[in-house]
């Protein structure tokens, strides 16, 4: 039976957070997730909050959005619901890609039936699992138009990585790597991209096929950086880690959506099958480098510095940015990638400071509750407004 | 003149580290007979105390309690600055049923013992001192517990807060109590009221004292969990010793200790380090002379009266807790065993006890041979209890999975396969 895709309405956009609940006491992580979302199920919070792999994590979905600067204010006002509930529990939550110091043996696997299953399968990759990333979805009107942008946006992945990156350590060490989460994703079967399907009549002939084989039974089982999310209408980015902070996360969002915009505008013709030659390698230079990435460039047969290509792409989606409302946020991504600075560099230069990983994760908890400062009460607000 | 002057003579003086040595390893074989039966190593611990006992009797070597009184406090220090390092006022403050619940479970133990001992005939000064003893949770057996079991969760952290909390209140009661001792020992009024304040704020001065020079300490050297862990150590001790030397109180300065550690605005400037290992040394040697010095024999004075102590206790922290834990939104069954865990008596309430009769020789027999015998029960009853409370919350390590890895699950076909996960 193939798949059906849902159409959605184009350049809609939203995200999925996986955040860290880390003890106060030495800002390990805990098994706190379960009371915490016990208790945030009274709270009112605009975006839904759900269980992840580990006892150790939770994911914010957020609603679906036009704007960045409304995923925003969305994001700012589910933080504050999960700090103050995560206060009464003395919990921390924050953001970022990795622990750096946890022990993946002290995870335990949230009890429900699909993640004991995952667990059952997978073993160790299970509660090695725990890292947290954040999914962008972006809609399109059709399947035709999610492998065609799911294709042109591969080339992208290495913007995402740099931008994104903020898990430098891993298991108390500095791993030289911006980004280390992405390693425990590889490690999965179909893990990668997806492959070199025309459109959606094509993709279902694939998914047919490998359905046939008995390896997959939904999209689900696909782990690939980008995928088509035909019940949503949408293509997910998963290559992202977690940003340390909302702002970043929305901004991320945004640049998704203005460059969907443009890919999707201006149509390109040239096939996939080049860029997925040199997917990998541009892959593993963006997480080991960051900015510094040299990024092999099939068409013209050069390299070009992450950071310069970031820029280029800047320039050329400003337009379509003023029009979507997001010239602030592609501001200020442009400004990291001018600095050369994420969040990655943050936390090395925390730990420059610090000398201890533990206070490291008491200052990133610290940025993902204060990083905006908390939205202001309703009637605060209001008063403010009257005082304008 | 002997023969031999190298030799040494007879009869031979037992030595502290062979002592300390010995009473480590027969602890520590105790505790794994334990663990085979699937009971908390504690209780192996105090039974190889119950059987040290006669046999440092008939070596004449004494009360075990007092020769290897500088073992126990020092064990107790460690335990009493790790928990005081769990206290977070902060929490208390964001989640008030916290510490009403702290509140609650220590007046309930409090009234109800007191309620229970004066209707049986004891004098309510008495009274009132035990039932300010029976307030404490023991905090060595519950930090064992919790260690031991590898728990994690809501109901071990509150539980080690509300330990701290009631082990807290417990000596200050105690120690306001000793001004009407010392009145009724008619003493004149300034001891009344000098004594109890001079415990009070010194055993705080050592604490906090301690605390600041750890920080100013900290900063000086390089930010590394074995020298941090080295630095504690040392301060631990000395506090231990200053609180002796000053005829202070060993549980308020360490108690104290740690809470000033754990709720400075500068904290972050010492690392949180794991006493771990180090510290489970002192804690074996305190439970099983904790063991050798309960004498069973107090039973046979005490009678029902210790199961009524120890029975309206137990009745009270249920009480205390059910009354408001359920307000800060924790489940039924989180509260039970919360409540569970908030049973173990032991060194704390001992030595609490030896505190009382060292000031108040007319404590009396009878009413010491009840709170003695009242820990034991707890000292046996307790372990169980918590570790029953942080299984029965979910919050103990599961055991690791028996048998084989399932096999080949990919082969089966789609019915197989990984259920809807979003990870990676």
């Amino acid at each position: 039976m193939p798949l059906e895709f849902k159409p959605s309405e184009p350049l809609t956009f939203g995200v999925e957070l996986e955040l860290m609940v880390l003890n106060t006491r030495d800002y390990n992580l805990s098994r706190g997730a379960p009371d915490l979302l016990a208790r945030l199920e009274k709270a009112k919070l605009p975006s839904e909050v759900k269980p992840e792999i580990t006892e150790s994590m939770i994911e914010v979905n957020s609603t679906v959005h036009t704007r960045y600067d409304r995923l925003q204010e969305e994001l700012e006002r589910t933080r504050d619901g999960i700090v103050d509930a995560a206060g009464k529990l003395n919990l921390a939550v924050a953001g970022g890609g990795s622990h750096p110091f946890h022990k993946w043996n002290e995870r335990r696997i949230f009890a429900t039936e699909r993640f004991l299953q995952v667990s059952a399968l997978y073993g160790y990759l299970a509660k090695q699992f725990t890292v947290f990333g954040q999914h962008i979805h972006i809609g399109v009107a059709n399947g035709d138009d999610a492998v065609y942008l799911t294709h042109q946006m591969a080339r992208y992945i290495p913007h995402f990585i740099a931008l994104s990156a903020s898990s430098p350590f891993y298991q108390g060490e500095d791993t030289s790597f911006e980004t280390s989460r992405l390693h425990a994703v590889s490690a999965f079967p179909l893990a990668g991209h997806m492959p070199e399907v025309d459109n959606w009549d094509d993709f279902n002939r694939y998914f047919d096929e490998m359905s046939s084989y008995g390896i997959v039974a939904s999209m689900k089982d696909f782990y690939w950086d980008i995928r088509p999310k035909p019940e949503f209408g949408t293509i997910e980015i998963r290559i992202g880690d977690t940003p340390l902070t909302v702002t970043g996360a929305a901004q991320l969002a945004a640049y998704a959506q203005c460059l969907a915009a443009e890919l999707l505008a201006n149509r390109r013709t040239e096939p996939a099958a080049r860029q997925y030659l040199v997917y990998g390698y541009n892959r593993f230079q963006a997480c080991r480098f960051g900015f510094g990435a040299m990024l092999a460039d099939p068409g013209a047969h050069t390299h070009v510095r992450l950071r310069d290509d970031i820029l280029a792409t800047l320039d050329r989606i400003r337009g379509i940015g003023e029009e979507m409302g997001a010239a602030e946020a592609l501001r200020s991504i442009g400004d990291q990638a001018d600095r050369e600075s994420n969040d990655s560099s943050w936390l090395r230069e925390r730990f420059q400071e610090a000398g201890d990983l533990s206070d490291v994760v008491r200052l990133q908890a610290r940025r993902w509750r204060e990083d905006p400062p908390r939205v202001k009460t309703e009637p605060e607000a209001a008063r403010l407004r009257a005082a304008k | 003149m002997t023969v031999f002057p190298f030799l040494p003579t007879l009869p031979l003086t037992l030595s502290y580290p062979l002592l300390f040595g010995a009473l480590l390893v027969a602890g520590m074989l105790g505790g794994e007979v334990a663990r085979q039966l699937r009971l908390p190593r504690v209780i192996g611990y105090v039974l190889v105390g119950f059987a040290v006992a006669p046999v440092a009797a008939a070596m004449q070597i004494g009360p075990l309690f007092e020769e290897a009184r500088i073992f126990f406090d020092i064990g107790l220090g460690l335990v009493l600055f790790d928990l005081g390092r769990r206290m977070d006022l902060s929490w208390l403050k964001r989640d008030w049923t916290l510490a009403a619940t702290g509140f609650a479970e220590s007046l309930f133990a409090f009234g109800l013992v007191f309620a229970a001992l004066t209707w049986m005939g004891f004098a309510p000064l008495m009274a009132g001192l035990a039932a300010a003893i029976a307030m404490a949770t023991s905090p060595a057996v519950v930090l064992l517990v919790a260690q031991d079991a590898r728990a994690d969760g809501q109901v071990t952290d509150r539980a080690l807060t509300l330990v701290a909390l009631n082990s807290l209140l417990a000596s200050v009661v105690v120690t306001m109590l000793t001004a009407p001792v010392h009145y009724e020992l008619r003493l004149d009024l300034d001891t009344a009221v000098l004594h109890p304040l001079y415990l009070f704020a010194g055993s705080m001065a050592i604490g906090g004292a301690m605390a600041w020079l750890a920080r100013v300490l900290a900063r000086r050297v390089e930010r590394n969990p074995e020298l941090h862990f080295t630095l504690v150590a040392g301060l631990v001790l000395a506090a231990v010793g200053l609180a002796q030397m000053g005829k202070l109180s060993v549980i308020l300065a360490l108690l104290a200790l740690g809470i000033f550690v754990r709720n400075d605005p500068d904290r972050h400037v010492l690392v949180n380090v794991e006493l771990g290992r180090a510290s489970r040394l002192f804690y074996v040697v305190l439970f099983v002379i904790t063991g050798a010095s309960l004498p069973l024999s107090a039973f046979e004075t005490a009678g029902w009266a210790a199961l009524v102590f120890a029975g309206a206790r137990a009745a009270a922290k249920f009480l205390g807790v059910i009354a408001i834990a359920p307000m800060g939104g924790m489940k039924w069954r989180q509260n039970a065993a919360l409540a569970a865990t908030l049973l173990p008596m032991s060194s704390l309430a001992l030595l609490l006890l030896h505190d009382v009769v060292r000031i108040y020789p007319e404590f009396g027999q009878k009413l010491a041979a009840v709170v003695v015998a009242g820990i034991i029960v707890m000292e046996l009853a307790g372990p169980v209890a918590t570790q029953w409370g942080l299984r029965f919350a979910g919050e103990a390590a599961p055991p690791p999975a028996p048998g084989p890895a399932p096999k080949g699950q990919a082969a089966k076909g789609p019915a197989a396969k990984p259920a809807e996960t979003s990870k990676p």
